[in-house]
């Protein structure tokens, strides 16, 4: 069943960039008729969504590599619409992670803050960079992420000593009931100015380059604030809604949120995490996870040598 | 459930924001590519366009950028970015919502930090910090 189902969503995934690209070498448009590009774009939408939800990743941060990659469509399109990608995602999953305590708002206001104030930054620097250069660095950002999710350090139970100034007085602790430890956790977090820090850079990153940034959230609020592994997740979560909702207003003012771009993302990337949901008891995550790496590592290079004029 | 108040209030608000705005960019996009509604640039030439950089398409198309969308309602297209725009608001409401319910609890650090997120999001939702035009 698991093999059955990561295979499928594989190959629909390669099935439809083995469509893109010969017909995007052709011309740009390739002479195919409008609508197979919004299908197109639906169904990698859509297995990227079942990838997502298996993997424990953000949609986003594989759809715009893979989009800008294999895709005719002009980068500044596809970063807006892997934005919005990212924020309807968040958008759906924050409630729930709100009302079952896996993601605490206390936590994410100072963070999304510096987040979103510094996404528009990223937004604006996307936007005055010239176009290979941001797709060369979306390149080598991917590789790096790829990097980061394969060495995947975690800790279920960090240790957190006193907390510091800054987080005693944002009251920066809570509690939340976990079955799995048999009870509620108690939570606390420490190192929140190097946390600051460390979120500036992400909002610039998920600015910039139109990702979801929950491949770095989450070791940040982990590894280095000391939070909980399913608290990390679910703020996470909560954390994405804020910052790149920031970023996508740059993006929307700008005229780079085209609806034949984004509509099919949305409702595809959605329809594959309620399947994912589905498949998520019968799939194995670890396997699910190195198939998004590899994916990853195809995207990355893709993205670096198209932004280099190598593989155009 | 040891879910402090404002949270629960955020998560509801947000909930219903987020659908309302995810169903009707839904909607309006499917009447927009079945072509029940009219379109800005006609989707059969949009292939040769979304190869473009955002200037030379905006240049080219004569597309609105900042909010002067509105006026070229109700091309398909832009019913569609209704649905967008509800994804932008619901974020920004439910952080005026939060102000509130913090600043009744007497939590004035978390509602100053809340407030000066509406700041953020407000001038981004007005244009101010898009740059550019």
């Amino acid at each position: 069943m698991k093999k059955i189902s990561i295979g499928a969503v594989l190959a629909l995934v390669f099935g439809c960039l083995s469509f893109a690209e010969p017909a995007l070498a052709a011309d740009g448009a390739g002479g195919v008729a409008w609508y197979w590009w919004p299908l197109g774009l639906f169904l990698v939408s859509f297995a990227l969504g079942v990838l997502a939800v298996l993997g424990g990743i953000g949609g986003g941060v594989l759809f715009v590599p893979l989009v800008s990659g294999f895709f005719p469509f002009h980068l500044d399109f596809v970063r807006g619409a892997g934005l919005l990608l990212a924020l309807s995602g968040s958008l759906s999953a924050a409630p729930q992670l709100l009302r079952s305590g896996l993601a605490s708002l206390r936590l994410a206001l100072p963070l999304a803050l510096v987040g979103s104030i510094t996404s528009i930054v990223g937004a604006l620097i996307g936007f005055a960079l010239p176009t290979d250069v941001v797709q060369t660095a979306l390149g080598f950002t991917i590789l790096a992420i790829a990097l980061i999710m394969w060495m995947g350090p975690k800790d279920d139970r960090p240790r957190v000593g006193a907390q510091d100034a800054l987080s005693s007085a944002l009251r920066l602790h809570g509690v939340y009931d976990d079955p799995a430890r048999g009870g509620r956790v108690e939570w606390r977090v420490h190192r929140t100015p190097a946390a600051l820090f460390a979120f500036a850079g992400i909002g610039v990153l998920a600015g910039m380059f139109g990702l979801g940034a929950g491949w770095a959230n989450v070791p940040v609020l982990n590894l280095l604030m000391g939070a909980p592994l399913k608290l990390s997740v679910g703020t996470s979560g909560l954390l994405l809604s804020v910052i790149d909702t920031s970023a996508a207003w740059i993006y929307l003012h700008r005229g780079a949120v085209l609806p034949m771009l984004v509509a099919p993302t949305v409702i595809g990337v959605m329809l594959g995490a309620k399947i994912g949901a589905r498949l998520l008891r019968a799939a194995s995550a670890s396997a699910v996870r190195r198939a998004a790496i590899a994916l990853l590592v195809v995207a990355g290079v893709r993205s670096a040598l198209k932004g280099l004029g190598i593989w155009t | 459930m040891p879910v402090p108040e404002e949270q629960r209030i955020y998560a509801g608000w947000l909930d219903v924001a987020s659908r309302a705005g995810l169903a009707i960019l839904a909607v309006a996009f499917l009447a927009y590519a079945f072509g029940v509604v009219g379109a800005h640039v006609p989707v059969e030439e949009l292939p040769t366009l979304w190869t473009l950089p955002l200037e030379d398409y905006l240049a080219r198309t004569g597309a609105p950028t900042g909010w002067d969308w509105i006026g070229m309602l109700p091309n398909g297209e832009y019913l569609s970015l209704i649905g967008v725009v509800m994804l932008g608001m619901a974020t920004l409401v439910c952080y005026v919502r939060l102000v509130l319910a913090l600043l009744k609890n007497g939590e004035r650090l978390q509602a100053g930090i809340a407030a000066a997120q509406v700041v953020v999001l407000f001038l981004a939702a007005l244009g101010f910090l898009a740059g550019g035009h």
